[in-house]
């Protein structure tokens, strides 16, 4: 804490000084006070643990995004979405759009106040308000429902359909349920999907392209990729006798990744769009969603 | 025949994928001027930063003086150099600036110059250090102050002397601010990005980008190289 203030405190008083000698000497004082100022808000605030007492739920209602700046996830369905909201006057009129390479940091923008809502899927979103009850909660009414499935190349369709058999197949016994169970549900005790004893991997390894910073579908735990996408995707490997590698990396490179045969497959909470399905094939779809809006509460 | 014909019409129509749909070109303008701004904001900030602290250093190793601002110039220039750009840019957007609605450019520019700052301090320090110290000798010697004699012998040397290195941290400050993606800056790289994230195909948008990068710095080239010759014209 002593840290921090010293460095802000450095920072600050580096600042005033260059800025005074500035040619735009108009703004530097205003800037060097909230500088500084800031500086002591964010430790008095960080000192007190809460980051945003004051503020009031301003948006209850999906109508109340009108005007508003509204953050979301490079790439996702969100994205894409939210971004078509952007001055439509007959949808949601949106002030703009920011776009951050993970969920997490949309969701620290809305938290210290950079922007007013955060778009995201609906597990997702229950996860991040989980972690920050005092401060997020999640508008009553979903923004749009979704499904989930499995991005192949296209050059790939005998991949597509080993992995549609091996989805129904699945679902039929039980495995997708369980898994759901275990990570949705929350059930005590559930264990999920673990690998039978002596399974072969005679047909080599598939690359599972993801990004693992979406609990609960893919997310990192004790240094592994874990969640619904990579246990199902662990399961259907198994079922069709690959061992599964996966992959972490942007949300927005997963596509690129599988269309240029660098992954075999793509799984991320992946939503079937038009725009998406000319780049690429989707499987059966494996899981319903809703994008969802987190708000200040 | 048929072949070529096929990749030019792919061609074609990535590229309008790329530019054209939705008005996309605006988002690599937008981009282009926000890295600019960004860059040229943060090297301007950075060169005045550098070179008060590096005027407090060698005044310091010179005659003494100044011991408190001193040692506030080394905990600065170890801080900052010794921590990565992008977890700077993070802490001043999400820590510093933590609780307060802000434009992102200005949160940028003061992040990118208080680095910058960093090593441009060291390039005049080098600099500065660079002139012989007879020359101060004789201007001492000549009746000037030591003020009198930094400014008037010594830094006019000097800044010539660092022109080469200054211009190098300036390229380096403008393909640095490609970073500033991450707090959702829309600069030239995130441009790309989001055009990349809507065509799902990264040829035509990082390409472009990259030749944009290349063309800007090839005019800075031409302006430090200008601003040399302009210089060495008193060098005979």
């Amino acid at each position: 804490m002593k840290k921090i203030t010293r460095r802000s405190f450095l920072a600050a008083a580096g600042l005033s000084a260059a800025l005074a000698l500035t040619a735009c000497s108009s703004t530097s004082s205003s800037t060097a006070a909230s500088a500084s100022s800031t500086a002591s808000e964010a430790a008095s605030s960080a000192a007190s643990g809460a980051a945003s007492e004051a503020s009031t739920q301003a948006i209850q209602s999906l109508e109340d995004l009108n005007g508003k700046t509204v953050g979301v996830q490079l790439g996702t369905t969100g994205d894409l979405m939210m971004s078509e909201e952007v001055g439509k006057a007959d949808g949601l009129n949106l002030a703009g759009v920011e776009q951050y390479s993970k969920a997490a940091d949309a969701v620290q923008a809305l938290l210290t106040n950079k922007i007013d809502a955060v778009c995201i899927d609906d597990q997702v979103a229950k996860n991040f308000v989980a972690a920050n009850p005092d401060e997020l909660t999640m508008l009553d009414t979903a923004y749009s429902e979704e499904s989930y499935a499995i991005a192949v190349s296209k050059d790939n369709p005998e991949l597509t359909e080993k992995l549609n058999s091996a989805i129904a197949e699945l679902k039929e016994d039980g495995t997708l349920d369980a898994i759901l169970n275990k990570y949705i549900a929350k059930e005590e005790g559930a264990t999920g999907y673990v690998s039978p004893e002596g399974t072969e991997y005679p047909n080599g390894t598939l690359v599972m392209a993801t990004n693992a910073a979406f609990d609960p579908y893919e997310y990192i735990e004790n240094g592994e990729i874990v969640g619904i996408d990579a246990e199902f995707a662990k399961a259907l490997c198994d079922k069709l006798g690959y061992d599964l590698e996966i992959e972490d990396m942007e949300f927005d490179s997963i596509i690129a990744a599988v269309v240029s045969g660098k992954a075999d497959f793509g799984m991320a909470g992946m939503t079937v769009t038009p725009e998406r399905e000319e780049q690429i094939d989707f499987t059966d779809t494996y899981c319903t969603a809703a994008q969802n809006i987190i708000v200040l509460k | 025949m048929a072949f070529f014909q096929n990749l030019w019409a792919e061609l074609v129509s990535e590229f309008t994928a790329t530019f054209i749909t939705e008005q996309r070109y605006l988002l690599f303008l937008n981009g282009l001027k926000t890295t600019l701004i960004v860059a040229f904001g943060a090297a301007a900030m950075g060169v005045v930063l550098g070179f008060v602290i590096a005027y407090i250093r060698t005044t310091h190793d010179h005659t003494g003086r100044l011991r408190f601002l001193n040692g506030l110039c080394k905990l600065y220039l170890t801080v900052i150099r010794g921590t990565p750009t992008m977890i700077q840019l993070l802490i001043m957007y999400f820590i510093v600036f933590g609780s307060v609605k802000i434009d992102k450019v200005p949160v940028a520019i003061l992040a990118f110059g208080i680095n910058s700052g960093a090593y441009v301090a060291e390039i005049f320090r080098s600099g500065i250090m660079s002139i012989p110290p007879g020359q101060m000798e004789a201007a001492r010697s000549l009746g000037l102050n030591y003020t009198q004699a930094t400014w008037k012998i010594i830094l006019p040397q000097a800044v010539k002397n660092v022109l080469p290195a200054l211009g190098n941290e300036v390229i380096v400050l403008l393909k640095e601010t490609s970073i500033s993606g991450y707090i959702a800056l829309q600069d030239l790289t995130k441009a790309g990005d989001i055009v990349r994230s809507r065509t799902y195909s990264p040829f035509f948008p990082y390409i472009s980008v990259a030749l944009m990068y290349l063309a800007l710095v090839l005019v800075l080239e031409k302006l430090l190289g200008y601003m040399e010759g302009r210089l060495a014209r008193s060098d005979r």
